[in-house]
């Protein structure tokens, strides 16, 4: 379970140019969730989301993570947080160049410190699940797009996050490509019961989920 | 990591040649070149030890410093007696020095003139070997000078004249005689040459009264790296507070300060020149990593520690370093190996240099794996120590800035 009280952050604290980033957020995501973040450009979407994967501090409020605050944390402590309990996936698809696509998948279970027969047999399962099990010896750049996002999520997923945080992960895919990739991470949300957090203005993405949680200026609506 | 640490040399091939090429390029020069700087060091030394002055000498307390007779050994075979027990040691004799006076109808010259046994000289010092003109002296010589070739050109004298000696004897009376010029020398040592003259001990004792007393006893050892230790043994079998046993390194300390200040000035140049490779090295690895920003900012989004990059960069430096050192070692090993069995040959290097006592064409390298292994181990640091601004230039950017880096 997420919580997130009067969360409030800023950029540009005190300065003319000062941006309202995120203003009073209290939301409260339960474990299984299929969420969406949306709203115009500049809404805060992104901002929340890396707030809520330790990614990035805020100005004031507690942001819980199973009950644990996350907000406090030192910087060294956030990495251990998304190594061990979240998964991340990105805009631009960001695999390691040098690395087979088998060995992108399981990075995160590697540095997790799992048996290479147990890492093998997962990244066997999550390429299956995303269709992309005859590529696992190919390296990234030998991908398409779509096939590089499905890599990135698969690796995002292998080592059994308890939550999938996913900023605008289809908008360098066209509407095929995207709403494959939906409905594959639809699939583990419902198969594997990991959250999964998105931002998106993708209208096909809005249709598709269950919740969606708008942002307007960094306030919620 | 170590994986992806390979994978990552394979894969920035530019980098890796530049890394790997230029280490391995520095190990060699480094080590030969301290290989060349030791090594000619040591000759020097050795040249020097061989023309005249032994591993280790003993003294009377204050001879050196006041000299004169009061200080002289009184009883030098009590001394030699105890030495043959010594091992290490490989030969050993007793010289009577004393300045005088040498004159000709023509010319005179003040000279070191030296009681010495012939015989053992021939094993302890080069002066048998330095003889230009005549013959080198017997233990049966009689009146016989053996002189340096400079100061027998001051006397203006040939080969079989004649030549005054006034001196003083040990016991303080005045002592006079006529010597023969039998033999010229010549070491090389320009100083040495010009103010130094032999005669045989058992003519010269009976001569200057010193029948059994010495200036000083040198002594040649086997092996001159092991001088300290030989030493510490004579003195504890001398046990003799009136005594004291110099090495070499007491003995010709300028020269061997002098070395120290050549090394140095060596080691400067060289740790500039290694200071280029490490910044050249540097950079290298810095703009591999700038042109990684954004991927190692991923790697940090989805948890990937700062241990993690440090040990993914150090175990990349690592592999290059270790497979330059590793083919470097073995070749700079045995071209120093090679060059201290036959030394580089420069003709004329030894007239050019002979005021400084250099004596031989030859320049040989210093071939011991100690100095190797050093030479490797700064090397190795020296690249380890060149990961450290790229792992703290990745680290000024938070993770989620990195990943917008373009
Ligand atoms: N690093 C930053 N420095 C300064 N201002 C920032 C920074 N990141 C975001 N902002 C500002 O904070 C506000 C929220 O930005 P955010 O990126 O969260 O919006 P978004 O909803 O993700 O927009 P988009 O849909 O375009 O991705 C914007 O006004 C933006 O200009
Ligand atoms: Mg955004």
């Amino acid at each position: 379970m997420i919580q997130l009280q009067n969360v409030h952050k800023y950029f540009f604290k005190d300065e003319p140019r000062e941006v309202h980033a995120l203003n009073d957020i209290n939301l409260t995501i339960e474990d299984g969730e299929f969420t969406l973040f949306s709203g115009p450009s500049g809404c805060g979407k992104t901002t929340l989301l890396n707030a809520i994967g330790a990614l990035d501090s805020i100005e004031s409020g507690k942001i819980f993570f199973n009950d644990k605050e996350i907000s406090s944390l030192s910087e060294e402590e956030r990495t251990t947080i998304r190594l061990n309990e979240m998964g991340f996936v990105f805009q631009a698809y960001n695999l390691v160049p040098v690395l087979s696509v088998e060995e992108n998948i399981g990075f995160i279970m590697k540095l997790r410190g799992f048996s290479d027969t147990q890492i093998r047999e997962r990244v066997l399962e999550v390429a299956s699940m995303l269709e992309i099990e005859n590529k696992l010896s190919s390296l990234p750049h030998a991908l398409s797009g779509g096939q590089q996002q499905r890599v990135a999520v698969a690796r995002a997923v292998a080592a059994k996050p308890k939550v999938i945080l996913a900023d605008e992960p289809t908008a360098n895919l066209d509407s095929k490509n995207s709403k494959a990739l939906m409905d594959m991470m639809r699939d583990l949300n419902e198969k594997e019961g990991v959250s999964i957090l998105f931002a998106s203005h993708d209208e096909y993405i809005l249709k598709s989920v269950r919740r969606v949680v708008k942002l307007s200026d960094g306030a919620l609506l | 990591m170590f994986r992806l640490a390979l994978k990552n040399i394979l894969f920035y091939k530019g980098r890796s040649i530049t890394t790997f090429a230029l280490t391995f390029i520095s190990a060699m020069l480094f080590i030969v070149y301290v290989s060349m700087m030791d090594g000619s060091h040591k000759s020097m030394l050795e040249n020097t030890l061989k023309i005249y002055t032994g591993a280790i000498e003993i003294y009377h307390k204050d001879y050196r410093d006041i000299g004169g007779n009061e200080y002289l050994i009184k009883d030098v075979t009590s001394i030699t007696n105890k030495l043959t027990q010594i091992q290490g040691v490989k030969a050993y004799t007793a010289r009577y020095e004393t300045y005088g006076l040498l004159s000709t109808k023509e010319s005179s010259a003040a000279s070191m003139i030296a009681g010495i046994e012939p015989e053992q000289e021939r094993v302890i010092s080069s002066l048998a070997t330095a003889l230009r003109e005549g013959e080198f002296l017997s233990n049966e010589s009689q009146n016989c000078l053996y002189g340096g070739a400079g100061l027998i050109e001051k006397l203006k004298l040939q080969l079989g004249d004649e030549v005054a000696f006034v001196g003083a004897a040990s016991d303080n009376s005045f002592a006079a005689d006529i010597f023969k010029v039998c033999g010229i020398f010549k070491t090389g040592s320009f100083e040495f040459d010009l103010s130094s003259s032999f005669v045989s001990r058992n003519y010269f004792d009976k001569l200057m009264m010193a029948q059994n007393k010495a200036s000083y006893i040198t002594i040649k050892v086997d092996d001159l790296e092991n001088v300290d230790a030989i030493n510490e043994q004579i003195v504890a079998v001398l046990n003799d507070v009136e005594l004291e046993s110099l090495t070499w390194k007491t003995l010709m300390k300028t020269m061997v300060e002098a070395m120290e200040v050549d090394s140095i000035f060596g080691y400067i140049s060289l740790s500039l020149f290694l200071v280029v490779i490490f910044f050249v090295i540097m950079i290298y690895g810095f703009i591999n990593v700038s042109t990684r920003i954004k991927e190692f900012g991923v790697l940090r989004c989805i948890g990937f520690s700062n241990a993690h990059i440090f040990s993914l960069l150090f175990y990349e430096i690592f592999i290059l370093s270790s497979l330059a050192l590793l083919l470097a070692a073995p070749i700079a090993g045995y071209i120093c190996y090679y060059y201290s069995v036959h030394p580089i040959v420069i003709e004329g290097i030894a007239d050019m240099y002979k005021d400084y006592g250099i004596v031989s064409d030859e320049i040989p390298f210093n071939f011991d794996i100690l100095t190797l292994s050093w030479n490797l181990a700064l090397i190795y640091l020296l690249n380890f120590l060149s990961i450290l601004y790229p792992y703290f230039y990745i680290n000024s950017f938070k993770p989620i800035e990195a990943t917008k880096h373009v």
